[in-house]
């Protein structure tokens, strides 16, 4: 039962993303926006096994999420997977203050790739005399979830990424 | 060494009384900072039994009550006379299902609620929900169990609204904040803050007349429009309990 469960930790948590994206912890919002949680599974798991797999496991959390959000017509899907081959191209750091540092800004960086890909969905699909409204409420919302995405990443990468490097270990 | 230690027992901060002053001293500090709110608390709560007409209060508000009970049942009878007249659709307690929140979006682009009825409890595409306050969204997927509610502020949302004091119709566009913002095809209209937005007579997505919102402010008119914020009545981030209308528009 351990040995399963060593192996599949990174799967186990794969599957609390899109439960903790329905859950929307409201105490840990900003403005009412969340933290992009997909991006703090993907980092670690791109870092470890690489851009390829970061661009799989990409576009399937792409199609998970899709499938939560309503808005049929904006997809997640080319963020996340930019993201997934982004992060794969990174290598780990030998020094932990560093690292936590270097994972803060490159969730960050990846919330605002994502945030701005799925504004200009949002902006080409309502090409109309209207899209300046949607500016400043966008905006917030872009820095909002990179400023807390950039928050949390320290805390919760580095501690993902020595499990899956644990688990990743134990399954070669 | 004992006459030293004599002499410094006999200092100020050695005596007990010095301390209680300067402790007093500390707490008026407190009194004059704070403005006397302690001393108008204390007042507020010894003087309470002694307030006059509180009971000649709560004999208003009963009667205030019961005069607003009798309106409203003369209104409902009525609206209903009105609408039997020009043949226009009824609610029913039967058209309507109740049905409790079990995930909130009401943050970011994603501006969504599920809810813990779907369609094996009769929840359709399309059907209108309301919350405490007035109208939520309109449920736009469903499963067997659940069903989603896309909100007035998603980005994807437009409904058609009308504006009862100056008899004009508009659209509601959500932009992904707390405000959605009213669209207003005639540069000339009489908008103003305070202005209350309903579901339009019109609108083909929604049954006229449920509340909806206020105006909260107007912004200065552009081009052939003009465009105001709306502070929404029903608020999906703290409602637990919402209803379902089950009745299509026609």
């Amino acid at each position: 039962m351990n040995k399963f469960f060593t192996k599949q930790l990174c799967i186990l948590f794969f599957i609390l993303i899109p439960i903790i994206f329905l859950w929307h912890p409201n105490w840990l919002g900003f403005l009412g926006v969340q933290p992009y949680w997909p991006l703090f599974w993907l980092l670690p798991w791109s870092m470890i096994y690489g851009s390829i797999n970061g661009l799989i496991f990409g576009l399937f959390l792409g199609l998970i999420l899709d499938s939560l959000t309503l808005d049929g017509n904006f997809t997640q899907i080319p963020g996340l997977i930019i993201c997934g081959v982004f992060f794969g191209r990174i290598k780990l750091h030998h020094d932990n203050l560093v690292g936590h540092f270097r994972y803060g800004l490159i969730c960050s960086f990846g919330s605002f790739l994502c945030g701005s890909l799925y504004f200009f969905q949002i902006l080409f699909k309502n090409l109309s005399e209207n899209n300046f409204l949607l500016f400043i409420p966008s905006f917030q919302n872009i820095l909002a979830e990179v400023f807390l995405t950039g928050l949390f990443a320290p805390f919760i990468c580095s501690k993902l990424l020595r499990i899956f490097k644990f688990s990743w270990k134990k399954v070669e | 060494m004992q006459g030293i230690r004599r002499i410094s027992s006999s200092r100020w901060w050695h005596k007990k009384k010095n301390w209680i002053f300067f402790g007093i001293f500390l707490f008026l500090v407190f009194v004059r900072i704070s403005k006397g709110s302690i001393y108008k608390d204390f007042y507020y709560f010894i003087s309470k039994p002694f307030w006059p007409g509180s009971f000649q209060k709560d004999l208003i508000l009963k009667s205030i009550d019961q005069e607003s009970l009798i309106k409203l049942n003369l209104l409902k009878k009525d609206n209903k006379r009105l609408r039997e007249i020009l043949s226009l659709q009824e609610l029913s307690n039967d058209d309507y299902i109740s049905a409790a929140v079990i995930s909130r979006k009401t943050g970011s682009w994603w501006r969504q609620l599920i809810l813990n009825k779907g369609s094996k409890d009769g929840v359709e595409i399309g059907s209108t929900v309301i919350g405490p306050g007035g109208l939520l969204g309109r449920v736009n997927n469903t499963s067997l169990f659940t069903s989603s509610v896309i909100l007035l502020t998603s980005p994807e949302s437009k409904v058609g609204v009308w504006l009862d004091r100056i008899q004009i119709n508009g659209l509601l566009v959500g932009l992904g904040d707390e405000y959605p913002s009213l669209i207003l095809y005639s540069k000339y209209a009489d908008i103003k803050v305070g202005d209350f937005v309903s579901s339009s007579p019109a609108s083909t997505l929604l049954p006229p007349n449920i509340p909806i919102g206020i105006v909260q402010s107007v912004e200065e008119p552009m081009k052939s429009k003009k465009i105001a914020k709306i502070s929404l009545l029903a608020k999906p981030q703290v409602i637990d309990w919402v209803q379902i209308l089950k009745v299509k528009i026609k």
